[in-house]
């Protein structure tokens, strides 16, 4: 009887640590998303662009907590959170055109400021 | 009263409980905010397609609360519902930029248009000044080329009558006496007129000019008959020339008398030569 319990504890125990080891192995994300998105906003010079350099910055951090929770095999969590570093990365991407636009429409007001300016001057200087 | 105190209880804590679990994540409030914020700005009427999107999103958030109220999964849908309304601003706001910049840069356009157009207009009339100026100045050129070559005509005919000597007081037409007058006299002879006729003609085409008639003498007689008989002469001549037609403001008579003899009195010839009428066509005034 003794014999038959102990090869029933190996069994509990070859078990247990069967279902321990399955449970602690990393899970496989898909990553391709996000990690497009923060090279995208990467790329548009996002980092430079205060507005959007803070979502960036949090798009890396989610990306990183995804990895955390993939290698703690939690697979839907990582997911989850691999969708904030993806929306957080094109918020970004989408603030850094928002800034370069509004760059080039002051841009293009002032060139009209200055189109008129030097035309009163001109016409001032040819009244006199 | 016992299991109605615990009754009580039971019930109070069973709301508490019901109530914590119907509280929203911080996640979700933002997200509810966010749309709010963005269906009243303009991403409405720029970006609907995007506005949608976020609504959708917010949703989903929404179910998800009601299904699980504190999962992450509701957290996580609540915060990319909240991205996406946010998104939806960038994007109308990208939207306004690129509108505001088209219409600057029509406006540049349309300004430089305007500007072309008025310095082309400047310069056409400019060159229209320039245009009058260049005629006015051709046509003053011609009339002074005119003046220049109705003087040289007359020059010419004249010297076909009378002798005619530049000289520096002006043009000198000098006409023999006895062939205005008969002795002693001071009325023109008919004949004296038909050539008088011609020389009037001449001057007519310079009458601008500004004439001295001068009435000389020979030395026979007394000085002061001859300079009598030489300013009558010349007056004669003077408004003979008025009555042709020449303006007699410009025209000056002088008796000179025997003072200023271009030949000997002593020879009969000489005397015939000093027996004259001068006129002097002045200078044109510039």
């Amino acid at each position: 009887m003794k014999q038959i319990n102990k090869a029933r504890l190996t069994v509990y125990i070859l078990f247990a640590a069967l279902i321990a080891g399955c449970a602690s192995s990393p899970v496989v994300v898909n990553k391709e998303a996000s990690t497009s998105a923060i090279r995208a906003a990467e790329e548009v010079g996002a980092s430079k662009i205060p507005s959007a350099a803070l979502y960036l910055q949090l798009a890396k951090e989610e990306l990183e907590n995804a990895k955390v929770l993939a290698e703690k095999s939690n697979k839907e969590e990582s997911e989850s959170m691999l969708s904030r570093a993806q929306v957080d990365g094109e918020l970004a991407v989408a603030l850094s055109h928002g800034d370069a636009d509004k760059k080039e429409a002051v841009q293009a007001l002032e060139r009209v400021d200055k189109l008129r300016q030097d035309n009163k001057l001109l016409k001032k200087g040819s009244d006199q | 009263m016992k299991p109605i105190k615990y009754l009580i209880i039971v019930v109070f804590v069973g709301l508490l409980v019901g109530c914590g679990a119907n509280i929203p994540p911080a996640e979700l409030i933002n997200a509810r905010q966010a749309y709010q914020h963005a269906s009243s700005g303009q991403a409405a009427q720029l970006v609907p397609a995007e506005l949608h999107k976020a609504q959708e999103a917010l949703a989903i958030a929404e179910k998800s609360f009601q299904d699980e109220p504190n999962s992450f999964r509701t957290r996580d849908l609540s915060y990319i519902a909240d991205r996406k309304s946010k998104m939806a601003e960038a994007l109308a706001t990208t939207v306004a930029e690129n509108a505001t910049t088209a219409k600057a840069n029509k406006e540049f356009q349309s300004t430089q248009t305007e500007i072309l157009k008025n310095t082309k207009a400047d310069l056409a009339s400019s060159e229209k000044s320039d245009l009058v100026k260049s005629e006015q100045l051709a046509t003053e050129q011609k009339a002074r080329l005119d003046a220049d070559n109705r003087a040289a005509k007359a020059q010419s005919d004249l010297a076909n009558l009378a002798a005619v000597k530049e000289e520096e007081r002006g043009l000198v037409i000098t006409l023999s006496g006895s062939v205005l007058f008969a002795s002693n006299k001071s009325d023109l002879l008919p004949s004296a007129q038909d050539r008088l006729n011609h020389v009037a003609d001449a001057l007519l085409t310079t009458k601008e000019r500004k004439l001295t008639v001068e009435g000389h003498t020979d030395s026979q007689g007394t000085v002061g008959y001859n300079q009598d008989l030489s300013q009558r002469r010349a007056d004669a001549v003077r408004s003979y020339l008025i009555s042709r037609g020449y303006s007699g403001d410009l025209i000056f008579a002088q008796g000179i008398g025997e003072n200023r003899p271009i030949a000997d009195n002593r020879s009969a010839e000489g005397r015939a030569n000093n027996r004259r009428v001068e006129i002097i066509v002045g200078h044109l005034a510039n």
